[in-house]
């Protein structure tokens, strides 16, 4: 995994230059120029601009990433208030602990992931407290969501959003076989694939849907 | 034997009509890091399949993007104490050493933010709150009708003291068909509608000015799905609901 995102930004000399790659596995790469096009930008690249400070790369992680964190925090917290609270808190506090992201141990969204997990919690605690002295008078019942089960939602935040961004035709074949329910024969006969392929691109599929929650869940 | 290879474990939680060798499955039944490793790929595959992926993301708004920047104002402007990294998270034990170049005179983001400060001084309000000054009064849940799927929440909300119903759904839209926003009185008789509800799922309506001070038991926040034939009546289908605490 390490290899292969080394590789990448090695393919891309012209934005993002590697220095020297250390012995423990940590990185040393620059931005090369300040008028790195952010938008443009690859998922490693938004990396080594993150965890060096470039306050550009910052809006454009927050337009790569909010979405997801925005959607996971409001989906956790059932209030659109929470959910842009925790939101803005995430932002700013990773930005302001950025020199302890670690480029190549995994992308800046699951980083925020994992920082929005703490903060989901914190608030969800925070808000136990008022519910028990509200429970007391109106025998509400517990809205408070249980560990596991914020762990699912992100899970199932984050594989909805990755099933999205599959290429074609492998986006479109876990589609059918998921939610429409073909089978693969089915599958293979509707986009003109031979059957090997249809089945060789949903392995693929599922054994990348795994590395990346596993980088969001660690 | 050695591990499986993940392909196959793939095909396994994939149901792949590729049966596993009988040595392939003797392997399974003694190592438990296949097992393992096969138990999360069927679980992701589940929840993969599970019918409540229908999580369409929200889409955070420019002010929150502007919060933030005036937030880190403080932060930029602050005497040069590197921030003693008040939130470590879980899985950054060790600092990654970057060459870290001499920061520019004036930032980009102090710009930026300053520029959203200003704004608001201009603007004649004393505190710097970026966010629009809504409060929440009250909000439920909005949980599906039988038969129906998705999910969602209504806030009553006070915007500068002008009372609002805020929608949020994520449940599939309509082909065909639009979806309205009704506000139905627990006798069961009377409801009010508020209006057209778009395809995003989001909207925000003003209420009737007698409902202003309180809902006078029009308590019930129902989605309908409406066909396009000109009656105004309530459908009767509704995708929907969830009840504001009096």
């Amino acid at each position: 995994m390490t290899q292969s995102f080394y590789a990448r930004i090695i393919a891309d000399p012209g934005r993002v230059r590697v220095i020297s790659v250390v012995d423990d596995g940590r990185l040393e790469a620059e931005v090369v120029g300040d008028h790195t096009d952010w938008r443009t930008a690859t998922e490693p690249e938004l990396r080594v601009g993150f965890a060096q400070g470039d306050e550009a790369c910052l809006q454009e992680v927050f337009r790569r990433s909010a979405p997801l964190i925005y959607t996971i925090a409001y989906r956790a917290l059932g209030s659109s208030t929470d959910g842009e609270e925790i939101t803005q808190e995430v932002f700013v506090s990773a930005w302001r602990a950025r020199e302890n992201y670690q480029a190549e141990k995994g992308s800046v969204s699951g980083w925020l992931i994992g920082i929005a997990r703490h903060r989901i919690v914190d608030r969800q605690r925070a808000r136990g407290r008022d519910l028990r002295l509200v429970q007391a008078v109106t025998k509400q019942t517990d809205v408070q969501i249980q560990p596991e089960a914020l762990s699912t939602l992100i899970d199932r935040i984050v594989l909805t959003e990755e099933i999205g961004r599959l290429p074609h035709p492998r986006g479109t074949i876990l589609h059918l076989a998921f939610w429409e329910g073909r089978s693969y024969p089915q599958i293979a006969e509707q986009l003109d694939l031979p059957l090997g392929t249809v089945k060789s691109h949903a392995r693929r599929a599922l054994l990348h849907l795994r590395t990346r929650l596993a980088e969001v869940t660690s | 034997m050695t591990h499986l290879e993940p392909d196959r474990l793939a095909d396994r939680a994939l149901s792949i009509d590729d049966p596993l060798t009988a040595a392939e499955e003797k392997h399974l039944d003694s190592c438990a890091e296949c097992r393992d490793e096969l138990a999360e790929l069927s679980r992701i595959a589940e929840l993969g399949r599970n019918p409540e992926r229908l999580a369409p993301q929200l889409v955070p708004t420019e002010a929150m993007w502007q919060s933030i920047q005036v937030q880190l104002v403080s932060q930029v402007t602050a005497p040069a104490t590197t921030e003693p990294a008040a939130e470590p998270p879980p899985s950054s034990p060790t600092v990654t050493e970057l060459p870290r170049r001499t920061p520019r005179p004036r930032s980009w983001l102090l710009v930026a933010a300053a520029a959203v400060v200003g704004l608001i001084i201009g603007a004649g309000v004393t505190t710097v709150v970026v966010r629009d000054r809504v409060e929440v009064t009250s909000s439920t849940s909005l949980e599906a009708l039988p038969g129906q799927t998705g999910q969602g929440i209504a806030e009553l909300v006070s915007d500068r003291g002008r009372p609002e119903l805020r929608v949020q759904i994520d449940a599939p839209p309509t082909p065909d068909r639009y979806r309205e926003v009704w506000l139905i009185n627990t006798d069961g008789q009377r409801m009010y509608t508020l209006g057209v509800l778009p395809d995003d799922g989001r909207a925000t309506y003003l209420l009737p000015p007698e409902l202003a001070g309180q809902l006078q038991g029009f308590n019930i926040v129902d989605v309908s799905i409406e066909p396009y034939d000109g009656n105004p009546a309530h459908s009767r289908e509704s995708q929907v609901r969830g009840t504001l605490p009096t």
